[in-house]
């Protein structure tokens, strides 16, 4: 048996290696002549069969993957288009970030008639520059990158590529590269509208906000944007507002804490809750979706989408518009007008859905005259970084 | 082949043949079925196996970039891959690599980051030095707990890593975080250039040093008394005992050289690629050491193919995804299957008919006896 084995695994090396030793697999077999050889006669062959059909298949994929790999080198040509997207560690089609990025690469490579436009989901924290270089080095025009976390890696690219665009969504700039664009949005206009919508719903006098930690600046922008424009709805009116305690680590998902705190301030009667804070203020808006006749808001995307326990509470959400921000910018860059440093994309409240009809035309209209106000400076959210 | 060219020599090279038939079979075969099932997924999934895996190869190995990418990811696997093989040696089942790893980890980006002043050529080996010992004291712990309390390695081990985890983002988070004013996230300072890790061309630094302490490894393991103990106590720990082996102090010391090992492991991804600690960023690389020991078939020089293979499959999943568009999961299916088949080795060998067993056999469950 020690014997069949050996040879099984020679003749499997020598097909696999060489399809033309079939004249040696044979002999050797005649040598062995008995039962186990038919076996390994018969292994023998079939492994050839099969590497010889690998073997056109590969040809024929090898042809294939050569044109197209012709057809990918026209992106360094001049006057041909490609957007390429690098995600931080996360999915396609999170309903969230990388997904709405995604959606505006798409489209602005419809807009622009771009040759090609792929992406690359990261694995492994470590790889942004790597996988960045996939697209820089196949002479890519335009490049997003999403997300703070790729921050370092996408300026290190634009200094190294200086003849491609990069996009980075929810990158703050503190220096200003040629070439880069942060898509960073005033956080604190959406909350504004947010606070506004809540104000005008509330009946109770109270408003609750939960949010993650105070230690990522958007996130108190939201808050002090929601604050500000409940006051402005309602000067006397009563707001508890809660971050999560902990460190960067837990804050964005922590949906039992975001539930508790919810409900604590439910229990002070608060009747609008602003969920502000990933997993944790999602936590949020499902507990008040399970008390009757309250509102919630959601925030960054229309979590319309993406919570639908929420459904009963969500009337709307503080979204961050990155879809058109990406295309507004890929657009830019087509047209040689790329800016650079700080690009701020359009914030808005999403859709209201199944509650359109609960929301008064007096307060549509005046949301609609909030967010005119906050776009020509009339109306300042208070909100003052720094 | 070699039989063929020396037939005076025939015996010993049918043995020599044999020999190495047996140490590379089982893992051998794994990877190709793993690659054969992959391929039906691939194509499943409307991707073309023979492109996608095509891809895979170049971004493996398609340009010196790509093989000094798979260099750096094959070079943590390689230590926390002996760090697994030598306590296996020893009958212990290391769970704890990936914990030994990150204390090794943040304390190397500690001594690197905290000291100034040091030429390189002290202040790189010194954060290395440290790093792997902050390893092998925390590997020493279940070491120590096994054998005056009977507690087993394995549950202390598993433990051990959440308690690592938490330790290193409390301190990458709190009295080592980075001060700058621009960072808002949890990690250490950058380390000094002096402790970082040079790239000789396109072979990184730390790639070497994985080799050297493979080499290390097999020599302590096959070359002195301590591994002598070490392999007797593995192989049975009652007739160590009874041969006058100290047992406790072996088991210990077997376990501290392992964590020495994945400690080490974490210093270099630390000094060599990451230039900090960041929590995260060193996320499974002590868990593919099990991996890549059993794929190695716990031997020191078997760990190197293994980790390279693993490493390529990591160095090459973007390139993969870039032009057959596949999703990035495909390759840690193929991963799990290479170990699902490595671990169930029993399926290997009826398919290869190699049921004789006079080896020395990987064992998954030895030491649950105690």
């Amino acid at each position: 048996m020690k014997r069949i084995a050996l040879l099984v695994a020679a003749l499997l090396l020598l097909a696999m290696f060489a399809v033309a030793c079939g004249g040696t697999t044979e002999q050797t077999v005649e040598e062995a002549a008995n039962e186990a050889a038919e076996t390994v006669e018969e292994t023998a062959n079939e492994a050839a069969e099969t590497v010889e059909e690998a073997a056109n298949e590969a040809a024929e994929t090898v042809e294939e993957a050569a044109n197209e790999a012709a057809g990918e080198a026209n992106c360094a040509d001049e006057g041909v288009v490609c957007v390429g997207l690098v995600t931080d560690v996360g999915e396609i089609d999170d309903k969230s970030f990388n997904q709405s990025a995604w959606e505006g690469a798409q489209q602005a490579a419809e807009a622009l008639g771009a040759a090609e436009v792929n992406y690359i989901e990261t694995k492994d924290a470590k790889d942004y520059g790597a996988n960045i270089d996939l697209f820089a080095t196949q002479g890519y025009d335009i490049i997003v990158t999403v997300g703070f976390a790729m921050g370092e890696a996408t300026a290190a690219a634009a200094g190294t590529y200086p003849d491609i665009d990069f996009i980075g969504v929810d990158q703050f700039q503190s220096e200003t590269l040629p070439n880069l664009t942060g898509l960073v949005f005033n956080e604190d206009k959406a909350g504004y509208l947010a606070g506004v919508l809540a104000a005008s719903m509330n009946e109770s006098g109270t408003i609750a906000s939960v949010l993650g930690t105070d230690l990522v600046p958007p996130v108190v922008a939201f808050n002090e944007g929601y604050k500000n424009g409940a006051l402005s709805v309602n000067p006397d009116i009563t707001i508890i507002d809660t971050y999560h305690p902990g460190g960067l680590d837990v804050a964005f998902t922590d949906p039992e804490w975001g539930a508790s705190t919810a409900q604590q301030a439910i229990d002070q009667g608060a009747d609008v809750i602003f969920g502000a804070g990933g997993k944790t203020g999602n936590g949020a808006l499902i507990q008040t979706a399970g008390n009757e006749g309250l509102w919630c808001i959601g925030v960054d995307t229309d979590q319309w989408e993406t919570v639908p326990e929420a459904h009963p509470c969500l009337i709307s959400s503080a979204m961050k518009l990155i879809t058109p921000g990406v295309v507004d910018l890929a657009t830019m860059s087509n047209n040689g007008e790329f800016p650079g440093g700080n690009f701020y994309g359009a914030v808005g409240l999403a859709p209201f859905h199944d509650h359109e009809d609960a929301v008064p035309q007096d307060v549509k209209d005046l949301l609609t005259a909030t967010e005119a106000g906050l776009q020509d400076g009339s109306i300042s959210t208070g909100y003052n970084p720094g | 082949m070699t039989t063929a060219s020396a037939p005076g020599n025939r015996g010993n090279g049918a043995r020599w043949l044999r020999q190495i038939w047996r140490g590379i079979s089982v893992p051998l075969v794994a990877v190709l079925l793993a690659g054969l099932i992959g391929a039906v997924l691939l194509q499943i999934s409307g991707a073309n196996p023979l492109q996608a895996y095509g891809a895979l190869f170049k971004g493996a190995f398609g340009s010196p970039e790509a093989i000094q990418r798979t260099l750096e990811k094959a070079t943590p696997l390689i230590f926390s891959g002996l760090a697994v093989a030598f306590a296996f040696k020893a009958g212990l089942f290391n769970i704890g690599a990936q914990g030994q790893l990150l204390i090794g980890a943040i304390v190397a980006a500690f001594v690197g980051f905290s000291i100034e002043g040091l030429p390189a050529i002290i202040h790189a080996p010194l954060a290395l030095l440290i790093g792997g010992l902050a390893g092998a004291l925390y590997g020493a712990i279940p070491g120590a707990l096994k054998t005056y309390t009977g507690a087993h390695e394995v549950i202390v081990t598993i433990m051990l890593n959440y308690i690592a985890i938490n330790i290193t983002d409390y301190l990458a988070d709190g009295p080592w975080k980075d001060p700058s004013p621009t960072n808002i996230v949890a990690r250490t300072p950058r380390i000094m250039p002096s402790a970082e890790l040079p790239i000789f061309g396109n072979i990184p630094l730390g790639f070497i040093f994985a080799l050297v302490a493979a080499v290390v490894v097999w020599w302590v393991l096959y070359r002195t008394t301590l591994g002598y103990e070490i392999r007797t106590v593995g192989l049975n720990s009652s007739a160590a005992q009874y041969a006058g082996i100290r047992v406790a102090r072996t088991i210990i010391l077997a376990m501290a050289i392992s964590g020495f090992l994945a400690g080490l492991g974490g210093a270099v991804e630390t000094q060599g690629i990451v230039f900090r600690y960041q929590p995260g960023f060193n996320a499974g690389l002590g868990f593919d050491g099990i991996t890549t020991a059993l794929l190695g078939k716990t031997s020191p020089f078997g760990v190197i193919p293994a980790a390279l293979l693993l490493g390529a499959m990591r160095a090459g999943a973007s390139q993969m995804q870039f032009d057959a568009g596949v999703a990035k999961e495909i390759t840690d299916v193929i991963t799990a299957f290479i170990l699902f088949f490595v671990a169930a080795d029993v399926i290997v060998k009826w398919l290869i008919r190699q049921r004789e067993s006079d080896d020395e056999q990987v064992v998954l469950s030895k030491g649950w006896g105690g």
